[in-house]
Protein backbone atom coordinates (compact mmCIF):
# COMPACT_ATOMS: atom_id res chain seq x y z
CA UNK A 1 0.00 0.00 0.00
CA UNK A 2 1.64 3.36 -1.13
CA UNK A 3 1.51 6.18 1.27
CA UNK A 4 -1.72 8.11 1.53
CA UNK A 5 -2.06 12.08 1.98
CA UNK A 6 -4.10 10.71 5.80
CA UNK A 7 -0.44 9.44 6.78
CA UNK A 8 0.81 13.13 6.57
CA UNK A 9 1.26 15.65 9.30
CA UNK A 10 -1.32 18.34 8.25
CA UNK A 11 1.93 20.29 8.11
CA UNK A 12 4.05 18.29 5.79
CA UNK A 13 0.79 18.25 3.63
CA UNK A 14 1.07 22.11 3.44
CA UNK A 15 4.82 22.53 2.94
CA UNK A 16 4.14 19.47 -0.32
CA UNK A 17 0.87 21.52 -1.32
CA UNK A 18 2.74 25.05 -1.71
CA UNK A 19 5.68 23.56 -3.51
CA UNK A 20 4.14 22.20 -6.13
CA UNK A 21 2.20 25.47 -6.29
CA UNK A 22 5.14 26.96 -6.60
CA UNK A 23 6.64 24.46 -9.33
CA UNK A 24 3.92 25.62 -11.41
CA UNK A 25 3.63 29.43 -10.50
CA UNK A 26 7.01 31.78 -9.48
CA UNK A 27 4.74 34.13 -7.60
CA UNK A 28 3.99 31.73 -4.74
CA UNK A 29 6.16 33.02 -1.66
CA UNK A 30 6.81 31.24 1.42
CA UNK A 31 6.91 33.79 4.48
CA UNK A 32 7.93 32.69 8.29
CA UNK A 33 8.52 34.31 11.21
CA UNK A 34 11.01 32.64 12.90
CA UNK A 35 8.68 29.18 13.39
CA UNK A 36 9.23 27.74 9.77
CA UNK A 37 9.95 24.47 11.05
CA UNK A 38 6.79 23.97 13.49
CA UNK A 39 4.71 24.87 9.97
CA UNK A 40 6.41 22.65 8.28
CA UNK A 41 7.97 24.87 5.52
CA UNK A 42 11.59 24.26 6.82
CA UNK A 43 13.27 22.41 5.04
CA UNK A 44 10.86 21.36 2.59
CA UNK A 45 9.94 24.14 1.04
CA UNK A 46 13.30 26.02 2.22
CA UNK A 47 15.19 23.88 0.20
CA UNK A 48 12.53 23.36 -3.29
CA UNK A 49 12.50 26.90 -3.07
CA UNK A 50 15.05 28.98 -1.56
CA UNK A 51 14.96 32.00 -3.11
CA UNK A 52 11.11 32.14 -2.19
CA UNK A 53 11.42 31.44 1.07
CA UNK A 54 11.43 34.65 3.14
CA UNK A 55 11.79 34.47 6.87
CA UNK A 56 10.90 37.85 9.05
CA UNK A 57 12.58 36.51 12.20
CA UNK A 58 10.60 37.29 15.38
CA UNK A 59 8.96 40.15 13.14
CA UNK A 60 5.35 39.33 12.55
CA UNK A 61 4.18 42.88 11.74
CA UNK A 62 6.75 43.28 9.46
CA UNK A 63 6.02 39.86 7.90
CA UNK A 64 2.36 40.88 7.31
CA UNK A 65 3.38 44.49 5.57
CA UNK A 66 6.36 43.22 3.31
CA UNK A 67 3.51 40.22 2.22
CA UNK A 68 1.85 43.29 1.77
CA UNK A 69 4.45 45.37 -0.31
CA UNK A 70 4.83 42.03 -2.19
CA UNK A 71 1.54 41.22 -3.06
CA UNK A 72 1.28 45.04 -4.85
CA UNK A 73 3.96 43.59 -6.94
CA UNK A 74 2.00 40.55 -8.08
CA UNK A 75 3.16 37.61 -5.43
CA UNK A 76 1.32 35.79 -3.69
CA UNK A 77 2.43 35.13 0.30
CA UNK A 78 1.59 32.82 2.04
CA UNK A 79 2.65 33.87 5.91
CA UNK A 80 2.53 31.59 8.21
CA UNK A 81 2.82 31.74 12.30
CA UNK A 82 0.93 30.07 15.42
CA UNK A 83 -2.29 31.56 15.66
CA UNK A 84 -2.28 34.24 17.93
CA UNK A 85 0.94 35.78 16.22
CA UNK A 86 -0.70 35.41 12.53
CA UNK A 87 -3.85 37.24 14.31
CA UNK A 88 -4.51 38.80 17.36
CA UNK A 89 -1.03 40.07 17.68
CA UNK A 90 -0.84 41.91 13.85
CA UNK A 91 -4.35 42.63 13.51
CA UNK A 92 -4.18 46.19 12.83
CA UNK A 93 -1.38 45.09 9.75
CA UNK A 94 -3.71 42.61 8.70
CA UNK A 95 -7.03 44.82 8.70
CA UNK A 96 -4.78 47.75 6.71
CA UNK A 97 -2.08 46.47 4.56
CA UNK A 98 -4.07 43.65 3.95
CA UNK A 99 -8.28 43.49 4.29
CA UNK A 100 -8.33 47.07 3.94
CA UNK A 101 -5.67 47.47 1.19
CA UNK A 102 -6.99 44.01 -0.24
CA UNK A 103 -4.01 42.42 -1.38
CA UNK A 104 -3.47 38.78 -2.32
CA UNK A 105 -1.98 37.66 1.25
CA UNK A 106 -2.52 34.38 2.58
CA UNK A 107 -2.39 33.99 6.48
CA UNK A 108 -1.94 30.75 7.89
CA UNK A 109 -2.82 30.85 10.98
CA UNK A 110 -1.21 27.29 13.01
CA UNK A 111 -2.21 25.05 16.32
CA UNK A 112 -5.65 27.01 16.10
CA UNK A 113 -7.52 26.54 19.93
CA UNK A 114 -6.93 23.55 21.97
CA UNK A 115 -3.92 22.35 19.42
CA UNK A 116 -1.04 24.60 21.42
CA UNK A 117 -1.80 22.06 24.01
CA UNK A 118 1.61 22.06 26.31
CA UNK A 119 2.38 25.74 25.05
CA UNK A 120 -0.20 27.10 27.28
CA UNK A 121 -2.53 29.73 27.65
CA UNK A 122 -0.66 32.62 26.46
CA UNK A 123 -0.16 30.74 22.53
CA UNK A 124 -3.96 29.07 22.66
CA UNK A 125 -5.72 31.35 20.43
CA UNK A 126 -9.46 30.85 20.75
CA UNK A 127 -10.41 34.01 18.79
CA UNK A 128 -8.99 33.96 15.63
CA UNK A 129 -11.90 33.08 14.14
CA UNK A 130 -14.25 35.57 15.11
CA UNK A 131 -11.89 38.78 14.72
CA UNK A 132 -10.42 37.34 11.22
CA UNK A 133 -14.24 36.78 10.16
CA UNK A 134 -15.16 40.35 11.80
CA UNK A 135 -12.63 41.65 9.09
CA UNK A 136 -13.96 43.01 5.96
CA UNK A 137 -12.38 41.47 2.64
CA UNK A 138 -11.09 38.54 4.62
CA UNK A 139 -11.86 35.01 3.64
CA UNK A 140 -12.00 32.27 6.79
CA UNK A 141 -11.01 28.93 6.16
CA UNK A 142 -10.37 26.12 8.45
CA UNK A 143 -9.98 22.60 6.94
CA UNK A 144 -10.43 18.94 9.00
CA UNK A 145 -8.18 16.95 7.18
CA UNK A 146 -5.29 17.00 4.72
CA UNK A 147 -7.37 15.75 1.79
CA UNK A 148 -9.01 19.35 2.44
CA UNK A 149 -6.37 21.23 3.75
CA UNK A 150 -4.46 20.65 0.06
CA UNK A 151 -8.08 21.43 -1.77
CA UNK A 152 -7.66 24.43 0.44
CA UNK A 153 -4.19 25.92 0.06
CA UNK A 154 -4.77 25.18 -4.17
CA UNK A 155 -7.80 27.57 -3.53
CA UNK A 156 -5.96 30.08 -1.54
CA UNK A 157 -3.29 30.42 -4.63
CA UNK A 158 -5.65 30.88 -6.94
CA UNK A 159 -8.10 33.24 -5.22
CA UNK A 160 -7.38 36.71 -5.49
CA UNK A 161 -7.56 38.57 -2.21
CA UNK A 162 -6.82 37.94 1.52
CA UNK A 163 -7.29 34.70 2.68
CA UNK A 164 -6.84 33.36 6.29
CA UNK A 165 -6.57 29.55 7.25
CA UNK A 166 -6.43 27.54 10.85
CA UNK A 167 -3.92 24.88 10.11
CA UNK A 168 -3.62 22.31 13.12
CA UNK A 169 -0.44 21.12 12.45
CA UNK A 170 -0.47 17.26 13.43
CA UNK A 171 -1.68 13.35 11.53
CA UNK A 172 -5.61 14.15 11.73
CA UNK A 173 -7.90 11.40 11.06
CA UNK A 174 -9.55 11.47 7.23
CA UNK A 175 -12.86 12.63 6.87
CA UNK A 176 -12.59 12.62 3.31
CA UNK A 177 -10.46 11.25 0.37
CA UNK A 178 -8.79 12.05 -2.71
CA UNK A 179 -11.65 12.96 -4.29
CA UNK A 180 -12.97 16.05 -2.13
CA UNK A 181 -13.05 19.55 -4.16
CA UNK A 182 -13.24 22.50 -1.93
CA UNK A 183 -16.39 25.20 -2.24
CA UNK A 184 -16.05 28.12 0.07
CA UNK A 185 -19.60 28.81 -0.64
CA UNK A 186 -20.91 25.03 0.04
CA UNK A 187 -21.02 23.49 3.68
CA UNK A 188 -20.31 19.72 3.16
CA UNK A 189 -23.06 17.33 4.33
CA UNK A 190 -20.93 14.76 5.98
CA UNK A 191 -24.19 12.91 7.55
CA UNK A 192 -27.44 12.71 6.74
CA UNK A 193 -30.00 12.75 9.22
CA UNK A 194 -33.32 14.08 10.53
CA UNK A 195 -33.48 14.86 14.72
CA UNK A 196 -31.23 17.39 15.15
CA UNK A 197 -28.44 19.42 12.98
CA UNK A 198 -24.97 19.23 14.05
CA UNK A 199 -22.64 21.97 12.69
CA UNK A 200 -18.81 22.23 12.86
CA UNK A 201 -15.48 23.12 11.61
CA UNK A 202 -11.88 22.29 11.15
CA UNK A 203 -10.13 20.27 13.78
CA UNK A 204 -13.49 19.66 16.01
CA UNK A 205 -15.37 18.05 12.96
CA UNK A 206 -13.36 14.45 13.21
CA UNK A 207 -15.42 14.36 16.63
CA UNK A 208 -18.84 15.36 15.49
CA UNK A 209 -18.53 12.66 12.76
CA UNK A 210 -17.64 10.40 15.98
CA UNK A 211 -20.38 11.65 17.56
CA UNK A 212 -22.51 11.26 14.92
CA UNK A 213 -22.12 7.80 14.35
CA UNK A 214 -22.48 6.66 17.71
CA UNK A 215 -26.08 8.37 18.10
CA UNK A 216 -26.77 6.71 14.44
CA UNK A 217 -26.23 3.65 16.92
CA UNK A 218 -29.37 4.75 19.37
CA UNK A 219 -31.42 5.44 16.80
CA UNK A 220 -30.66 9.72 16.30
CA UNK A 221 -29.74 10.51 13.15
CA UNK A 222 -27.48 13.81 12.86
CA UNK A 223 -27.74 16.14 10.11
CA UNK A 224 -23.80 17.04 10.09
CA UNK A 225 -23.16 20.17 8.50
CA UNK A 226 -18.86 20.83 8.11
CA UNK A 227 -18.12 23.77 7.56
CA UNK A 228 -14.49 24.61 5.21
CA UNK A 229 -15.71 28.06 5.05
CA UNK A 230 -17.02 29.88 7.88
CA UNK A 231 -16.60 32.83 6.02
CA UNK A 232 -18.44 32.99 3.29
CA UNK A 233 -20.73 31.43 5.20
CA UNK A 234 -23.03 28.87 3.74
CA UNK A 235 -26.42 30.27 5.29
CA UNK A 236 -29.22 28.57 2.67
CA UNK A 237 -28.11 24.99 3.35
CA UNK A 238 -28.07 25.82 7.46
CA UNK A 239 -31.41 27.39 7.05
CA UNK A 240 -32.60 24.70 5.27
CA UNK A 241 -31.13 21.84 7.44
CA UNK A 242 -32.65 23.76 10.94
CA UNK A 243 -36.18 23.79 9.08
CA UNK A 244 -36.02 20.22 8.59
CA UNK A 245 -34.63 19.18 11.97
CA UNK A 246 -36.38 22.29 14.31
CA UNK A 247 -32.75 22.15 16.67
CA UNK A 248 -28.94 23.23 16.05
CA UNK A 249 -25.57 21.94 17.92
CA UNK A 250 -22.29 23.83 16.98
CA UNK A 251 -19.06 23.00 17.76
CA UNK A 252 -15.62 24.32 17.27
CA UNK A 253 -12.20 24.77 18.72
CA UNK A 254 -12.47 28.51 19.28
CA UNK A 255 -14.55 30.85 21.45
CA UNK A 256 -18.10 29.70 21.29
CA UNK A 257 -18.63 33.86 20.85
CA UNK A 258 -18.05 35.05 17.55
CA UNK A 259 -16.52 32.07 15.71
CA UNK A 260 -19.21 29.20 13.72
CA UNK A 261 -21.27 29.64 16.65
CA UNK A 262 -21.78 32.67 16.47
CA UNK A 263 -22.17 32.95 12.35
CA UNK A 264 -24.69 30.26 13.16
CA UNK A 265 -26.99 32.30 15.32
CA UNK A 266 -26.46 35.32 13.49
CA UNK A 267 -27.57 33.14 10.35
CA UNK A 268 -30.67 31.49 12.28
CA UNK A 269 -32.27 34.39 14.20
CA UNK A 270 -32.42 36.41 11.05
CA UNK A 271 -33.70 33.82 9.02
CA UNK A 272 -35.61 31.20 11.25
CA UNK A 273 -35.17 31.39 14.55
CA UNK A 274 -34.27 28.11 16.17
CA UNK A 275 -32.79 26.76 19.73
CA UNK A 276 -29.30 26.59 19.25
CA UNK A 277 -26.35 24.96 21.37
CA UNK A 278 -22.97 25.83 21.24
CA UNK A 279 -20.32 24.10 22.20
CA UNK A 280 -16.76 25.08 22.33
CA UNK A 281 -14.53 27.29 24.58
CA UNK A 282 -16.98 29.26 26.71
CA UNK A 283 -15.46 32.69 27.79
CA UNK A 284 -12.26 31.92 29.05
CA UNK A 285 -8.36 32.14 28.29
CA UNK A 286 -6.63 28.61 27.69
CA UNK A 287 -4.13 26.95 29.86
CA UNK A 288 -1.34 24.15 29.84
CA UNK A 289 -3.70 21.18 29.58
CA UNK A 290 -4.18 18.19 27.33
CA UNK A 291 -7.60 17.97 24.73
CA UNK A 292 -9.20 15.55 26.95
CA UNK A 293 -8.68 17.69 29.83
CA UNK A 294 -10.10 20.66 27.96
CA UNK A 295 -13.03 19.03 26.36
CA UNK A 296 -14.15 18.03 30.10
CA UNK A 297 -13.66 21.11 31.32
CA UNK A 298 -15.86 23.08 28.81
CA UNK A 299 -17.46 20.51 27.59
CA UNK A 300 -17.01 19.96 23.77
CA UNK A 301 -15.85 16.42 23.54
CA UNK A 302 -17.91 13.12 21.66
CA UNK A 303 -20.03 12.67 24.77
CA UNK A 304 -20.70 16.61 25.41
CA UNK A 305 -22.00 16.69 21.68
CA UNK A 306 -24.01 13.71 21.89
CA UNK A 307 -25.29 14.72 24.96
CA UNK A 308 -26.26 18.31 23.39
CA UNK A 309 -27.91 16.27 20.11
CA UNK A 310 -30.00 14.33 22.01
CA UNK B 1 28.86 67.89 -3.52
CA UNK B 2 27.22 68.01 -7.16
CA UNK B 3 26.72 70.86 -9.31
CA UNK B 4 22.82 71.30 -10.87
CA UNK B 5 22.19 74.15 -12.84
CA UNK B 6 20.41 77.05 -11.89
CA UNK B 7 16.46 76.23 -14.74
CA UNK B 8 17.25 72.29 -12.53
CA UNK B 9 16.73 73.98 -9.02
CA UNK B 10 14.80 76.64 -10.30
CA UNK B 11 11.97 74.24 -11.54
CA UNK B 12 12.00 72.31 -8.15
CA UNK B 13 11.71 75.69 -6.36
CA UNK B 14 8.60 76.30 -8.65
CA UNK B 15 7.00 72.73 -8.36
CA UNK B 16 7.45 72.65 -4.55
CA UNK B 17 5.89 76.12 -4.10
CA UNK B 18 2.77 74.98 -6.34
CA UNK B 19 2.24 72.16 -4.10
CA UNK B 20 2.78 73.86 -1.58
CA UNK B 21 0.18 75.58 -2.46
CA UNK B 22 -2.05 73.08 -3.54
CA UNK B 23 -1.51 71.63 0.40
CA UNK B 24 -2.71 75.00 1.87
CA UNK B 25 -5.38 74.89 -0.44
CA UNK B 26 -6.67 71.39 -0.34
CA UNK B 27 -6.76 71.37 3.90
CA UNK B 28 -8.33 74.79 3.77
CA UNK B 29 -11.17 73.66 1.34
CA UNK B 30 -11.79 69.90 4.00
CA UNK B 31 -10.98 72.14 6.92
CA UNK B 32 -9.45 69.05 8.31
CA UNK B 33 -6.47 67.43 7.58
CA UNK B 34 -2.36 67.84 7.98
CA UNK B 35 -0.54 70.81 6.31
CA UNK B 36 2.63 71.23 8.97
CA UNK B 37 3.69 67.59 8.20
CA UNK B 38 2.85 67.99 4.42
CA UNK B 39 4.84 71.18 3.88
CA UNK B 40 7.99 70.24 5.88
CA UNK B 41 8.15 67.42 2.84
CA UNK B 42 7.32 69.13 -0.11
CA UNK B 43 10.94 69.86 -1.66
CA UNK B 44 11.49 66.05 -0.48
CA UNK B 45 8.91 65.25 -2.99
CA UNK B 46 9.17 67.53 -5.43
CA UNK B 47 12.62 66.37 -5.98
CA UNK B 48 11.19 62.58 -6.37
CA UNK B 49 8.63 63.07 -8.73
CA UNK B 50 9.96 66.25 -11.00
CA UNK B 51 13.56 65.20 -11.25
CA UNK B 52 14.56 61.86 -9.81
CA UNK B 53 11.41 59.15 -10.40
CA UNK B 54 10.76 57.29 -13.57
CA UNK B 55 7.09 57.10 -14.07
CA UNK B 56 4.53 57.41 -16.97
CA UNK B 57 1.02 59.07 -16.13
CA UNK B 58 -0.51 57.49 -18.90
CA UNK B 59 1.06 54.26 -17.16
CA UNK B 60 0.84 53.99 -13.67
CA UNK B 61 0.93 50.49 -13.56
CA UNK B 62 4.50 50.82 -15.64
CA UNK B 63 6.06 47.76 -14.10
CA UNK B 64 9.89 49.49 -14.19
CA UNK B 65 8.65 52.91 -12.70
CA UNK B 66 10.07 53.66 -9.27
CA UNK B 67 8.14 53.87 -6.42
CA UNK B 68 7.28 56.28 -3.65
CA UNK B 69 5.30 55.13 -0.33
CA UNK B 70 4.09 57.59 1.55
CA UNK B 71 4.58 55.64 5.22
CA UNK B 72 3.70 59.14 7.11
CA UNK B 73 0.40 58.75 5.66
CA UNK B 74 -1.33 61.97 7.02
CA UNK B 75 0.76 63.72 4.86
CA UNK B 76 -1.31 62.89 2.14
CA UNK B 77 -1.51 66.14 0.62
CA UNK B 78 1.51 66.51 -0.30
CA UNK B 79 1.52 63.59 -2.22
CA UNK B 80 -1.81 64.49 -3.31
CA UNK B 81 -0.38 67.97 -4.62
CA UNK B 82 2.39 66.02 -6.60
CA UNK B 83 0.23 63.68 -7.99
CA UNK B 84 -1.69 66.71 -9.32
CA UNK B 85 0.70 68.41 -10.39
CA UNK B 86 2.36 65.05 -12.32
CA UNK B 87 -0.93 64.55 -14.56
CA UNK B 88 -2.09 61.60 -12.75
CA UNK B 89 -5.44 63.69 -11.80
CA UNK B 90 -6.77 67.07 -12.60
CA UNK B 91 -5.58 69.58 -10.31
CA UNK B 92 -9.28 71.25 -9.96
CA UNK B 93 -10.11 67.88 -7.36
CA UNK B 94 -7.81 68.87 -4.91
CA UNK B 95 -10.82 70.56 -3.47
CA UNK B 96 -12.88 67.38 -3.08
CA UNK B 97 -9.97 66.21 -0.69
CA UNK B 98 -11.51 64.53 2.56
CA UNK B 99 -14.55 64.45 0.86
CA UNK B 100 -17.04 61.79 0.40
CA UNK B 101 -16.64 59.76 -2.44
CA UNK B 102 -13.76 61.55 -3.21
CA UNK B 103 -10.75 59.50 -4.14
CA UNK B 104 -8.38 61.89 -1.94
CA UNK B 105 -9.11 59.99 0.86
CA UNK B 106 -8.00 61.24 4.59
CA UNK B 107 -5.33 58.96 4.07
CA UNK B 108 -3.58 57.45 0.61
CA UNK B 109 -5.48 54.40 -0.30
CA UNK B 110 -4.17 52.87 -3.81
CA UNK B 111 -7.18 51.06 -4.50
CA UNK B 112 -9.17 54.73 -4.83
CA UNK B 113 -6.17 56.76 -6.78
CA UNK B 114 -4.13 55.57 -9.52
CA UNK B 115 -0.29 56.58 -8.66
CA UNK B 116 -0.54 55.64 -4.90
CA UNK B 117 1.59 52.78 -4.49
CA UNK B 118 0.69 51.56 -1.21
CA UNK B 119 -2.48 52.29 1.47
CA UNK B 120 -0.64 53.81 3.96
CA UNK B 121 -2.13 56.15 7.50
CA UNK B 122 -1.64 53.39 10.31
CA UNK B 123 1.91 54.24 10.83
CA UNK B 124 5.19 52.32 11.23
CA UNK B 125 3.68 49.74 7.72
CA UNK B 126 4.26 52.17 5.00
CA UNK B 127 8.40 51.36 5.37
CA UNK B 128 7.79 47.10 5.83
CA UNK B 129 5.57 47.33 2.38
CA UNK B 130 8.73 49.59 0.75
CA UNK B 131 10.47 46.40 2.13
CA UNK B 132 8.50 43.71 0.02
CA UNK B 133 8.21 45.83 -2.87
CA UNK B 134 11.92 46.06 -3.05
CA UNK B 135 12.32 42.38 -2.20
CA UNK B 136 10.21 41.80 -5.02
CA UNK B 137 12.10 43.89 -7.37
CA UNK B 138 14.84 41.80 -6.61
CA UNK B 139 13.31 38.38 -7.33
CA UNK B 140 12.31 39.73 -10.51
CA UNK B 141 15.31 41.17 -11.17
CA UNK B 142 13.95 44.34 -12.06
CA UNK B 143 16.24 47.86 -11.54
CA UNK B 144 13.38 50.01 -10.09
CA UNK B 145 13.85 52.15 -6.90
CA UNK B 146 11.51 52.01 -4.52
CA UNK B 147 11.42 55.14 -2.27
CA UNK B 148 9.85 55.38 0.95
CA UNK B 149 9.05 58.39 3.46
CA UNK B 150 8.89 58.25 7.00
CA UNK B 151 8.02 60.22 9.90
CA UNK B 152 9.93 61.57 12.87
CA UNK B 153 7.22 60.85 15.28
CA UNK B 154 6.23 57.57 13.17
CA UNK B 155 9.77 56.45 14.21
CA UNK B 156 8.43 55.61 17.85
CA UNK B 157 6.65 53.05 16.21
CA UNK B 158 8.33 49.55 16.55
CA UNK B 159 7.70 47.93 13.20
CA UNK B 160 9.25 51.31 11.95
CA UNK B 161 12.70 48.95 13.65
CA UNK B 162 11.80 45.34 12.35
CA UNK B 163 11.45 47.10 8.84
CA UNK B 164 14.81 48.46 9.60
CA UNK B 165 16.39 45.26 10.44
CA UNK B 166 14.69 42.97 7.60
CA UNK B 167 15.60 45.81 5.15
CA UNK B 168 19.05 45.44 5.82
CA UNK B 169 19.32 41.63 6.57
CA UNK B 170 18.10 41.43 3.10
CA UNK B 171 20.57 43.41 1.37
CA UNK B 172 17.90 46.04 -0.12
CA UNK B 173 20.10 48.75 -1.57
CA UNK B 174 17.40 49.51 -3.91
CA UNK B 175 15.50 50.81 -1.27
CA UNK B 176 16.05 54.56 -0.46
CA UNK B 177 14.11 55.58 2.62
CA UNK B 178 13.84 59.28 4.39
CA UNK B 179 12.72 60.46 7.86
CA UNK B 180 11.21 63.98 7.19
CA UNK B 181 12.83 65.15 10.55
CA UNK B 182 10.78 67.96 11.17
CA UNK B 183 10.87 67.26 15.35
CA UNK B 184 7.35 68.30 16.23
CA UNK B 185 4.57 65.75 16.60
CA UNK B 186 0.68 66.01 17.17
CA UNK B 187 1.45 66.17 21.10
CA UNK B 188 4.79 68.85 21.22
CA UNK B 189 8.63 68.01 20.35
CA UNK B 190 9.74 64.19 19.46
CA UNK B 191 12.58 65.36 22.02
CA UNK B 192 9.18 65.82 24.87
CA UNK B 193 6.79 63.23 23.74
CA UNK B 194 9.06 59.94 22.61
CA UNK B 195 12.91 60.91 22.49
CA UNK B 196 13.84 58.97 19.03
CA UNK B 197 17.55 60.61 18.89
CA UNK B 198 19.63 60.07 17.93
CA UNK B 199 18.26 59.28 14.29
CA UNK B 200 21.17 58.53 12.34
CA UNK B 201 23.61 56.58 14.73
CA UNK B 202 20.42 54.37 15.10
CA UNK B 203 19.49 53.92 11.31
CA UNK B 204 23.93 53.30 10.92
CA UNK B 205 23.64 50.90 13.71
CA UNK B 206 20.64 49.27 12.17
CA UNK B 207 22.74 48.58 9.13
CA UNK B 208 22.28 51.01 6.68
CA UNK B 209 23.85 53.86 4.47
CA UNK B 210 22.55 57.17 6.07
CA UNK B 211 22.90 60.51 4.50
CA UNK B 212 22.39 63.31 6.58
CA UNK B 213 20.67 66.66 4.54
CA UNK B 214 18.96 69.65 4.77
CA UNK B 215 15.17 68.72 3.42
CA UNK B 216 14.87 72.61 2.04
CA UNK B 217 18.35 72.69 0.38
CA UNK B 218 17.81 71.51 -3.56
CA UNK B 219 21.33 70.17 -4.10
CA UNK B 220 21.70 67.76 -1.10
CA UNK B 221 18.39 66.57 -1.34
CA UNK B 222 18.99 65.32 -5.44
CA UNK B 223 22.58 64.58 -4.29
CA UNK B 224 21.48 61.99 -1.72
CA UNK B 225 18.42 60.86 -3.71
CA UNK B 226 20.77 59.68 -7.13
CA UNK B 227 21.86 56.62 -7.78
CA UNK B 228 25.11 56.90 -7.27
CA UNK B 229 25.01 57.88 -3.17
CA UNK B 230 23.67 53.99 -2.44
CA UNK B 231 25.77 51.31 -1.01
CA UNK B 232 25.67 48.14 -2.69
CA UNK B 233 24.22 45.42 -0.41
CA UNK B 234 22.63 48.20 2.02
CA UNK B 235 19.40 50.20 2.32
CA UNK B 236 19.73 54.00 1.85
CA UNK B 237 18.15 56.23 4.77
CA UNK B 238 18.16 59.47 4.45
CA UNK B 239 17.54 61.97 7.56
CA UNK B 240 16.42 65.16 6.12
CA UNK B 241 16.34 68.15 8.36
CA UNK B 242 13.21 70.21 8.02
CA UNK B 243 11.14 72.59 9.02
CA UNK B 244 7.62 71.77 9.96
CA UNK B 245 4.75 73.92 8.73
CA UNK B 246 7.80 74.77 5.59
CA UNK B 247 7.09 77.82 3.40
CA UNK B 248 4.08 79.43 5.62
CA UNK B 249 5.53 81.60 8.24
CA UNK B 250 2.51 81.37 11.09
CA UNK B 251 3.10 77.74 10.54
CA UNK B 252 6.40 76.97 10.96
CA UNK B 253 8.07 75.12 13.55
CA UNK B 254 4.68 75.50 15.31
CA UNK B 255 3.11 72.24 16.27
CA UNK B 256 -0.55 73.13 16.51
CA UNK B 257 -0.49 73.26 12.88
CA UNK B 258 0.41 69.42 12.80
CA UNK B 259 -3.41 68.26 12.43
CA UNK B 260 -4.98 71.94 11.84
CA UNK B 261 -7.35 73.58 8.89
CA UNK B 262 -6.09 76.71 8.15
CA UNK B 263 -9.50 79.39 7.99
CA UNK B 264 -10.23 81.10 4.66
CA UNK B 265 -8.52 84.42 5.84
CA UNK B 266 -5.33 81.73 7.22
CA UNK B 267 -5.56 80.60 3.58
CA UNK B 268 -5.34 83.96 1.54
CA UNK B 269 -2.64 85.12 3.83
CA UNK B 270 -0.58 81.62 3.35
CA UNK B 271 -0.94 81.92 -0.39
CA UNK B 272 0.00 85.20 -0.66
CA UNK B 273 2.95 84.92 1.12
CA UNK B 274 3.73 81.72 -1.14
CA UNK B 275 3.24 83.52 -4.37
CA UNK B 276 5.18 86.82 -3.12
Amino acid sequence: MSEQLHDLEMRAVYARTLIELANENPNIICMEADLSKASGTNPAFLTAHPDRFINAGVAEADMICIAGGMAVEGKIPFCASFTPFATRRVYDQVTISVAYANTNVKIVGTAPGITAGPNGGTHMCFQDMAIMRAMPNMIVLSPCDTYELRECIKWMAAHEGPVYVQLSRMKQPAVFDESYRFNPDKAVKVREGKDVTLVTTGYMTQFAVKAANELAAEGITVDLLHYPSVKPFDTATLIESAKKTGKVVTVENQSIIGGLGGAVCETLSENHPTPVKRLGIPDKFGEVATEDYLFGKHGFGVEHIKKACR
Amino acid sequence: MSEYSPDVVRKLEEKANQMRQDIVVMVGAAQSGHPGGSLSAADIVAALYFNVMRYDVKNPKWADRDRFVLSKGHASPVLYAALAEAGFFPRAEIITFRNINSHLQGHPDMKKLAGVEFTTGSLGQGLSGAGGMAIAGKLDKKDYRVFCMIGDGESEEGQIWEAAMSAAHYKLDNLTAITDWNGLQIDGPNAEIMNVNPLPDKWRAFGWNVIEIDGHDFTQILDALSPESRVEGKPTMIIAKTVKGKGVSFMENACDWHGKAPSEEQVKTALAELCA
